[in-house]
Formats: C-alpha cells, sequence, structure tokens
C-alpha cells in the first residue's frame, strides 16, 4: 500500500482538486483507493456528495485503525472509498500535541489498511503543523501544487527548508505545477526558473480551468461532467505521472 | 473489514422491470442504464469435468471463449467456433485447464442461456449513489424468470436495507448462491447428468452368482452409454471408454466363471469375444496418432516427409476404420449381440455351481489370494532372459487382480485395500510402458512397404528408437516386480484378504 499526501502550506492551490482527481483516476486503473479528507471544510468529501459523520470523532481518529474503517463511506465509483471530513479535525493539532511519538501517529493507524487498499491519498489542510509533520512521516509522496507565482514560490522554499531542518527526506516531495495561465509572462518566467532550481517537478502542469471551478457545481470529478476538455486530460497525464514515480520510487 | 451485504432474490412471475423501479422510485431517485442482452453457449465434456471441478467454459461471441469459476472469468481466450480440444485453443489459462482437466476429451455444447441484464443505482437526497442493483432476466427454454440483485455500500447499508424493504412484494425466493452456475443448475441439462450406470449395492452376503450378474449389466450398460460418442467421432476417449468397460466385462465374467451357469458363459463368451476384437484396429490406429507429437519429436528433420507420407496413411485407414466400426455399431449384429448378452445377464440366478450360492465377500476374498499367488508363481518364472510373452501374461494377470479387486472395492477393507491397489497402478505403469513399446513395434513393422521408401525409412528410425528405449526398459520391468513382490505384501494380501467369512470386520 502507498501512500500519497496532497499538500500545501498555502490554501487555494489546488489541493483538494488534485486530491480527488488522483483518487477517482487511480481507482478507474484498479487501484483500490482510500481517499481521507483531513481538511476540516470538507471539501472532497462534498466533491463525491458524501456527508459527513454528524458525530465529532476527531478523538478517535488516532487510536486506532478500526476507529477509521467505522466511518468509510464507497463513493460512487468502483474501488475508490472515502472517509469524509469532519468539522473537529480542526482540532488534530491540539490532540496531537497530546501525544507521545505524535510523529507516527497517522502512519501506525494507516498500517491497518494494508490489506484492503492499494492507494491511500491524503488531501491535507493547508498548514504546518504537528499534523503535517505525521503526514510527511506516514507518506511515500508528498505531492505539492504550486502556483507559478512569487509567492507560492516563497511557500515552496519554506517547505524545502523545513523539511531540512526536521531531517524529512526531501525526495518525498514531489511539486508541479498548479493553476497554471499560459498567457501570463510572470507564470512562464516563474516556472522556468523554478522548473531550472528545483528538478524535482513533474513534466505534467495542471491549467487553470473553469472546468476545474465546475467540480463543486457537479459534485464529481472533473471526467465525470468534461470528459473531453483540457483539465481533465491533464489530471490523466498527471496521475499516469505520479503513479510512474510512486513506482519508481518501490 | 466487514464483507457489505449482497443479495439475489427470484421474483414474481407478474413482476415487470418497470413495476419494480418504479416502488422504489418512491424514496430513492433511480438511474437505470440501458439494458444489455447476451446468448451464452457452455461447453463440457461427455464426463462433465468442468462442471465437476467447478468451471464454465463460455462462448460468448464467435470466436471468444471464457473461462469462469466461482470468483468469476478467470481467462478470455479466442478460438475458432468449432474448436473442440484443448489443443485448438490459444496458450493461455483456458488452455491450461482444459488440457489438465479435460485431457483427450471433446468439448461439446450442452446449454445455452439467454440474458438481458439491466444495471441500475440508487441516489438519495444529496443525489450520492446508495445502493447498487441489477435486475436479471433470463430466457430458457420459453419460460422467463427475472432476479434482482441488491449490493450495499460501504457507509450506506440502511439505504440496501430500505430498498430490500420496499420491493418485498415482488420477492419469490432468496437465492443463495446466484451466478451462471445457478442459472445452468435451474435448467435440468442433460448433458451434466451423471455417466455412471446404477450399480445395485453390494453386500458381503449377497450370494455370488448374483452380484456378478449386477455387476456385468451395470459394466454392460456403462460400455453402452459409449457408443453415441464412437459413432459420432466426437474424441478418441469414448472408444477407449468402451473398450474398458467391455474389457472389464469379460475379465469379470472369466474371473467369476465358476460362479455362472455353462449355458450362460456359452452364450456370453463368443459374443463379449465379438465385439471387443471389432474395435481393436481402431484403438491401435488412434493411440498412434495421439502419440504423433513424441514420435516426430525422436527423429530429425530429414525424416519429416516420411512421417508425412506415413501419417496421411494412418489417418486415411483411421478414417476407413472409424466408419467400420460405425457401421457395425448402427449394425443388426451388433444389436443382437448385446440385446442377446444384456438378455443372458438379467436372467434371474439359478445357482447351479457350488460359488454361485456362495456369499460373493468369501468368494472374492478366496479368489484374490489364489490370484495374487499364480502371479507370483509367474513372477518367479520371470528373469532377464524371458520372451516379451510372458511380461505381457503378468500384465494382462496384474490388470486381471485389479479389477477384481474394483468390482467388490466396497466389501473390502477401505485403507489397505486402497495401499494394495496403489501398488498394484505403480507395477501396472511400468509394465504399461514396456508394453506399449512392444505393441508399437509390432504395430509399426506391419507399415514396413518397400514401394514407399521415404515412408519406410521414417518407420526403420522409429522401430530402432523404440527398439532402444523398449530395451532401456526392461531393467526397470524386473526392478519393479522384485519391488511389488516383497514378503510384506504376501503377508498383506494374507491378512487383508485372508478371512473370508462373513462378518469379518473390514
Amino acid at each position: 500500500m502507498k501512500v500519497i499526501a496532497c499538500y500545501s502550506m498555502k490554501g487555494g492551490v489546488g489541493k483538494t482538486a488534485t486530491a480527488v482527481n488522483l483518487a477517482y483516476w487511480a481507482a478507474k486503473s484498479g487501484l483500490k483507493t482510500l481517499l481521507i479528507d483531513l481538511d476540516p471544510q470538507g471539501a472532497s468529501s462534498f466533491y463525491f456528495r458524501i456527508k459527513p459523520s454528524s458525530k465529532k470523532w476527531a478523538k478517535r481518529f488516532f487510536n486506532a485503525y478500526e476507529n477509521l474503517v467505522k466511518h468509510i463511506k464507497a463513493s460512487d465509483f468502483e474501488n475508490l472509498d472515502i472517509i469524509p471530513a469532519h468539522l473537529s479535525f480542526r482540532n488534530f493539532d491540539t490532540l496531537l500535541a497530546g501525544f507521545k511519538k505524535r510523529k507516527n501517529r497517522l502512519k501506525r493507524v494507516l498500517k491497518g489498511f494494508n490489506k484492503e487498499y492499494d492507494l491511500v491519498i491524503l488531501d491535507c489542510p493547508p498548514s504546518i503543523s504537528y499534523l503535517s509533520e505525521s503526514i510527511f512521516n506516514a507518506s511515500n509522496l508528498v505531492l505539492v501544487p504550486v502556483i507559478p507565482t512569487p509567492l507560492s514560490e516563497r511557500t515552496f522554499e519554506q517547505l524545502m527548508a523545513f523539511f531540512e531542518e526536521n531531517d524529512y527526506p526531501q525526495n518525498k516531495i514531489v511539486p508541479f505545477f498548479s493553476m497554471v495561465q499560459g498567457q501570463k509572462s510572470l507564470h512562464k518566467a516563474t516556472m522556468e526558473a523554478m522548473s531550472a532550481r528545483y528538478k524535482m517537478f513533474l513534466n505534467t502542469t495542471i491549467p487553470y480551468s473553469s472546468d476545474i471551478e465546475k467540480m463543486g457545481v457537479h459534485k464529481a470529478p472533473v471526467d465525470v461532467f468534461a470528459k473531453s476538455q483540457q483539465a481533465n486530460y491533464a489530471y490523466i497525464k498527471l496521475w499516469k505521472e505520479v503513479s510512474e514515480t510512486t513506482r519508481k520510487r518501490g | 473489514m466487514n464483507s457489505l451485504p449482497e443479495n439475489t432474490w427470484e421474483l414474481n412471475e407478474v413482476a415487470k422491470n418497470t413495476d419494480i423501479l418504479s416502488e422504489i422510485s418512491s424514496e430513492f431517485d433511480i438511474e437505470a442504464n440501458p439494458g444489455t442482452t447476451s446468448t451464452l453457449q457452455f461447453y463440457d465434456d461427455f464426463d462433465s469435468h468442468l462442471w465437476k471441478a467447478n468451471y464454465l467454459l463460455c462462448q460468448v461471441n464467435k470466436q471468444q471463449f471464457q473461462l469462469i469459476d466461482p470468483s468469476g472469468c478467470i481467462d478470455e481466450v479466442g478460438a475458432s467456433s468449432g474448436a473442440r480440444f484443448w489443443w485448438e485453443f490459444s496458450e493461455s489459462q483456458v488452455k491450461d485447464k482444459l488440457q489438465s482437466l479435460v485431457g483427450l476429451r471433446a468439448v461439446l455444447p450442452i446449454a445455452s442461456i439467454n440474458l438481458l441484464e439491466t444495471d441500475f443505482s440508487l441516489r438519495n437526497d444529496d443525489q450520492k449513489i446508495v445502493v447498487k442493483g441489477r435486475l436479471t432476466q433470463t430466457l430458457v427454454s420459453n419460460k422467463i424468470a427475472l432476479y434482482l440483485t441488491l449490493q450495499a455500500l460501504r457507509g450506506y447499508t440502511k439505504y440496501y436495507t430500505r430498498a430490500a424493504q420496499l420491493l418485498k412484494p415482488f420477492i419469490k425466493a432468496e437465492i443463495r448462491h446466484f451466478g451462471l452456475r445457478f442459472l445452468l443448475m435451474n435448467q435440468d441439462i442433460q448433458a451434466l447428468e451423471p455417466k455412471q450406470s446404477a450399480l445395485l449395492s453390494l453386500t458381503e452376503d449377497m450370494r455370488t452368482e448374483q452380484a456378478v450378474r449386477a455387476i456385468a449389466i451395470a459394466m454392460l450398460d456403462q460400455a453402452k452409454l459409449y457408443i453415441g460418442g464412437v459413432i459420432a467421432d466426437t474424441d478418441t476417449e469414448f472408444l477407449h471408454q468402451f473398450r474398458v468397460n467391455v474389457r472389464k466385462l469379460r475379465s469379470l465374467i472369466s474371473l467369476l466363471k465358476q460362479a455362472l451357469p455353462a449355458s450362460m458363459l456359452d452364450a456370453l463368451k463368443p459374443r463379449i469375444s465379438s465385439i471387443a476384437s471389432k474395435t481393436n484396429k481402431l484403438r491401435d490406429l488412434d493411440v498412434f496418432i495421439l502419440a504423433q507429437d513424441s514420435y516426430r519429436a525422436m527423429l530429425p528433420a530429414n525424416f519429416e516427409s516420411g512421417l508425412n507420407e506415413l501419417y496421411h496413411l494412418i489417418e486415411k485407414q483411421r478414417k476407413q476404420e472409424k466408419n467400420k466400426v460405425a457401421r457395425y455399431f448402427s449394425s443388426t449384429e451388433y444389436k443382437n449381440d448385446v440385446t442377446a448378452c444384456a438378455a443372458e445377464l438379467s436372467q434371474n440366478s439359478v445357482f447351479q455351481t457350488p460359488m454361485a450360492s456362495k456369499p460373493v465377500l468369501q468368494v472374492v476374498k478366496k479368489l484374490l489370494l489364489k490370484r495374487y499367488h499364480k502371479i507370483l508363481a509367474m513372477n518367479a518364472a520371470i528373469n532377464s532372459q524371458s520372451a516379451d510373452e510372458k511380461i505381457h501374461e503378468i500384465r494382462i494377470e496384474f490388470k486381471k487382480l485389479r479389477y477384481l479387486i474394483e468390482f467388490f472395492v466396497d466389501l473390502l477393507p477401505k485403507k489397505r485395500t486402497g495401499k494394495i491397489v496403489s501398488e498394484i497402478k505403480k507395477i501396472q505403469t511400468v509394465l504399461g510402458d514396456y508394453n506399449d513399446y512392444c505393441i508399437q513395434i509390432e504395430f509399426l513393422n506391419g507399415y514396413i512397404d518397400d514401394a514407399r521408401i521415404e515412408m519406410s525409412k521414417a518407420l526403420s528410425g522409429l522401430i530402432a528408437i523404440l527398439y532402444q528405449k523398449k530395451t532401456e526398459e526392461r531393467p526397470k520391468v524386473e526392478s519393479a516386480l522384485t519391488d511389488f513382490f516383497t514378503e510384506n505384501m504376501t503377508i498383506e494380501f494374507d491378512l487383508v484378504f485372508g478371512a473370508a467369512e462373513p462378518g469379518d470386520s473390514k
């Protein structure tokens, strides 16, 4: 079982859209896939029309795999299950602060899914916190959407520095450009500069697209309502590249 | 994780797809796909080997076959629509499974099913799919049946329960293991009926003549089952199995002749012998043709044209011989002989001989010991110089001994008899291999023809190789005989078959 985190310290960069569409394509390729919505806003659960549990259960999240199992919901698609977010997930950091060995907490509970799933995708909240550290430990890849602007570049630099300072292997970080507007010279220039500086950027870029925004209207992955649009092809390509990268890393 | 409920129900005859879906639409939004229709043709061999091993071979279109096990389709393979034997399928799991399960048997159509499948999803108020389902309509012999399958989704089982409740008025019965196998089981397929002729259950104090007659009739009936396949030339196993059963029948009558009236033996023996002899040549030709690949592998490429000529000739002869055998099985001569045999065997026992009225187990045990000691004595006379004829004779005796055990196996101690039979099988394999070389050399010798130079060269090459193999095999025969006839085996025969009185514990 592999774990891929869709992560960025910055909000609004396309993490959830990436998590939703990658999970969809992974499942479609035959992998038994579990998408865990860790962001209390619950956007990825919303995109799959899944309501969160009515009970607060964040306190039990890190206790045992059995607690997570109870909250799994089938999506409308073959091979794809989801653990929806709950507003109480906003307290994850406080909860983790009270645990010993908190950095390994998420890794430990996810281990239980080894037999059931081939892939776990984590849709992460935008922060750098105890939860993020737990995510970095649990994941094989940390997939980072980067909007090609100076502000995003700065955030990415901060993430690289954080990994270095805390001895996390930087090769877990797999960035790609997101919400790209090819006609903007600033985007072009930032992409060129960052690609030259960070060789780990994926070749695939996700364009800025109204079809991706419309996911909220259709409550579905792009493929369901915009099959032959550029954004859909971009996610197919992204999934292929991510799955190849995961395979190469073993 | 716990598995999720999934159930199939047969629906009432009056139920219609539209009624059912409108019933659930009161609480769910329904999304139904257009129905798909298919006609599936299923194949199996005469002995239903695939069915018995829990497999289905299904032709999904003209040149595409699927092999299905209880978990679903395990492989799909292309083959011409006339494919009947494993070697006619492309390299695949289908081919491998057919080779191991069906062997030399041909697979033939056994049944077909017409299906109309309509998949649907039920959505809740959030427009989330909460239950998946399928309506399956089958058409079998003008009878329509309708099945409903509902599948719960993780996290939404309460909706599944509700949908099942709503549909309750339409339900006729719950189906435990729904699938193609279930649909076929409901068809009363004649091809899947057991092919074993019913045998009266033997008891140890049954009188010998009665028991022999009962077994003999079952053997004859069993042999008759294969005639259709021989005439249609479905596969070579029909003739082989026919001959095995006739051979067993002859052995039974010969081994227990003292329990039967002399007049009956006079009537049966020449008739059975005549029936058996009519098929000898065809079987020899079949054996040679079936071994074609191994014979071709024995000779270098420059013998190929000679071998082709030989096989061409043999195939031609086989065709003629097969027609001859088919004509014979359709003839009055055969029908009269077989009817006369059946009539003789079906008569009431007359108990004219002392053995006839003795309890069968007592007679059989005594006979088994006697036959064993006869073979033991024959073995003592065999050495490296003995003629092939002597090896052939001892092989025949082993065959009769095994048949005798197998006829009455239900009355004999199961475990210890089983061990003895397995030792007999081992020696029979060695003796059989040796005999095959002898027979094939003789068979091929018969084809040497000075006018066909290339063919005769290939024949001489094959004969030389087979002679070499036969020579290499001979010491194995003596060593296998030595291994079989141990002091322990004689003691075991005495212990297992020595106590012949009725009521001996098994």
